[in-house]
């Protein structure tokens, strides 16, 4: 515990720098514009949208995980449900702050308000996102004040839900149906993006679970809570399965296709480097920690967990990265007379802060709701 | 209400870049943006070389990808088939310039015309800086700005949002060409009402055998191609094994 003590305020000034940090980066980012990232009109988005991208989709899988007590009664799970809504709440608010410093005027988003495009896919991804939080607020504040089980309270579960479920199918569809951009998939990435949501979900919770047990009671967790972390360790290995399978395929895809954007993306400089069609982050994001997770040995121990969790959680970052990237990274029919024929790109030292601003704003959340929010009430039964 | 078009001659084209430099007098538009500019193709094996121009500019295209993502409706089309964008809806999402698979939009990373803003001199202890120079003429961003851009969209495109070819929109307005039209000393470029079966570009897309840029997206552009620049002759021959 005296441990604990120490940590605590520590971990607290971490965040207070994180987040003034972050903050006078966002306010220089705003006056000076985008121009102060790594991007131009071929890398048109960058490393910011896919902060965002990873932890909306996080959120989004975390909602998803909530929905076994709240929508499917599942009582084993029902101590959990109000961390999980708390934590997708969090996660999104990370997600949020990305996507705002990605926006070019943000103060003219109310726009998007006063002038809908109901066929514009980014606006639907935005409203379902807002939609999303708005509803899980709500649903917290509902099981905060100890009403679980009303009919308001399941309905408010099941729309977060449903959002959760649809959300993710429009980010994959900002990039899936861009036609001129064949190397996204089409609505394929819409699958992609609702498997990448669970598993970087699932992972997610994993992570604070373990981290978060270890650190406020110093030991291990009881039978009950080894009992959903094996349950919640399954559902990640399934489906971190599930990812490589479509991974793989993807991946053999793209290398035998004779369609010429595939040619190009051939050439793609991978951020993190690659080994064959293979990307770094692909083979230790997510292939190493599915093999480790499908020995029952590592898969049962703690640090076994906590390490393919971790591995997974940041290989998802990398890859949606990566992917964003690669069907960028060429220029569009005259712009190749003013970029290279295949553009690099390292992130700016502006670009990692809107990372370290977002995940500063998301663990500073986590950190205060676990300190003032009860979050582990259950219903009474 | 006409539907506007353009038919680009390439057999008369020369690839001499007076479209581009007139447009971005026209426009305003700031060094790093293009919203008239050319594909350069290469063909043959050296030393049997030569390379092509495609002039390129904004398709106003019927089926518009970035009118169709542009969460804020500021890329929307006009009657006329024109493709419009309003910079006060704009929330710089990119979104339109990443889905248009012409490369034709552009987003303004910083503020708008950068050397005019320096207040430096050229030569120091001789010349004035570009600053001053702005400031002496009365002007706007730039020396020779043209105020006439104004009305139907910003002089100066900011910092923030994007910014494309709107087929000199202003100058329609005055039945005036679109100045890339104007200023083209071999007319290669002709413009006009594509509903109107008598008008200069329907004749055209009658006559030749046109094309399109990247016409199986199915976004039917309204910039078409026709013939073909190639002044090289060769002997008549069935080939050889």
């Amino acid at each position: 515990m005296s441990g604990g003590k120490i940590l605590y305020p520590v971990w607290l000034g971490v965040l207070g720098v994180a987040l003034l940090a972050g903050a006078v980066a966002g306010i220089y980012i705003f006056v000076q514009g985008h121009v102060l990232f790594n991007a131009n009109d071929v890398l048109i988005w960058t490393l910011p949208l896919a902060v965002y991208i990873f932890l909306a989709l996080s959120s989004s899988g975390l909602t998803l995980l909530s929905a076994l007590p709240l929508v499917f009664g599942v009582k084993k799970y029902e101590p959990l449900a109000k961390r999980l809504v708390f934590l997708a709440i969090a996660t999104l608010c990370g997600g949020f702050v990305a996507i705002g410093l990605e926006l070019g005027t943000v103060f003219n988003m109310i726009y998007i308000m006063l002038s809908p495009n109901l066929s514009s896919p980014i606006w639907w991804m935005g409203a379902i996102y807002s939609a999303e939080l708005a509803v899980l607020i709500v649903k917290f504040w509902k099981m905060h004040t100890g009403d679980f089980h009303s009919g308001f309270s399941r309905f408010l579960g099941t729309a977060s839900f449903v959002l959760a479920l649809i959300a993710p199918l429009m980010i994959g569809s900002v990039f899936g149906l861009t036609e001129s951009r064949a190397t996204y998939f089409g609505p394929v990435m819409s699958i992609y993006c609702l498997l990448m949501a669970v598993l970087s979900g699932t992972a997610l919770f994993l992570l604070y679970d373990m981290v978060g047990g270890r650190l406020s009671a110093g030991a291990a967790a009881d039978a009950a809570g080894r009992s959903v972390q094996d349950d919640f360790t399954r559902i990640l290995t399934y489906t971190a399965g599930i990812v490589a399978a479509f991974t793989v395929l993807k991946t053999l895809i793209e290398s035998a296709t004779t369609i010429p954007a595939f040619l190009v993306y051939h050439k793609f400089e991978h951020l993190f480097g690659a080994v064959g069609n293979f990307g770094t982050e692909v083979i230790f994001g997510l292939f190493l920690p599915f093999v480790l997770l499908v020995i029952p040995s590592v898969r049962a121990s703690a640090r076994g967990r906590m390490l393919a969790a971790a591995l997974i959680f940041a290989g998802s970052l990398a890859r949606h990265t990566e992917i964003l990237l690669a069907g960028q990274s060429h220029p569009v029919g005259p712009k190749a007379e003013q970029f290279p024929q295949y553009v690099r790109y390292l992130p700016s030292g502006w670009e990692l802060m809107v990372l370290v601003f977002a995940l500063a704003v998301m663990l500073t959340l986590y950190t205060l709701g676990e300190r003032y929010l009860k979050l582990t009430e259950a219903p009474k039964a | 209400m006409p539907r506007y078009a353009m038919v680009i001659d390439l057999q008369r084209c020369v690839g001499c870049g007076a479209c581009s430099i007139a447009c971005r007098n026209e426009n305003n538009v700031q060094e790093g943006v293009y919203w008239s500019n050319k594909i350069t193709e290469t063909v043959g094996t050296f030393p049997n070389v030569r390379y092509h121009y495609i002039p390129t500019l904004c398709n106003h295209c019927g089926a518009a990808p970035c009118v169709r993502g542009c969460p804020t409706k500021a890329m929307h089309k006009l009657e006329n088939g024109l493709t419009m964008h309003d910079p006060k809806k704009c929330i710089g999402c990119k979104y339109c310039e990443f889905n248009c698979p012409y490369g034709v939009i552009y987003f303004n990373w910083e503020k708008p015309h950068k050397f005019w803003r320096s207040e430096e001199a050229v030569i120091p202890g001789a010349t004035s800086s570009p600053k001053e120079l702005v400031e002496k003429v009365g002007a706007q961003g730039t020396p020779y700005v043209n105020t006439e851009r104004t009305g139907t969209s910003a002089t100066l495109r900011p910092k923030g949002i994007v910014e494309k070819c709107t087929f000199c929109d202003h100058r329609l307005a005055r039945k005036q060409l679109p100045y890339c039209v104007e200023a083209c000393p071999a007319n290669a470029r002709i413009f006009g009402d594509i509903s109107d079966p008598k008008s200069e570009v329907s004749v055209l897309l009658g006559k030749f055998h046109p094309f399109r840029l990247r016409e199986e997206l199915g976004t039917d552009p309204h910039v078409f191609y026709i013939r073909g620049y190639n002044p090289a002759r060769y002997r008549a021959t069935k080939g050889g094994v």
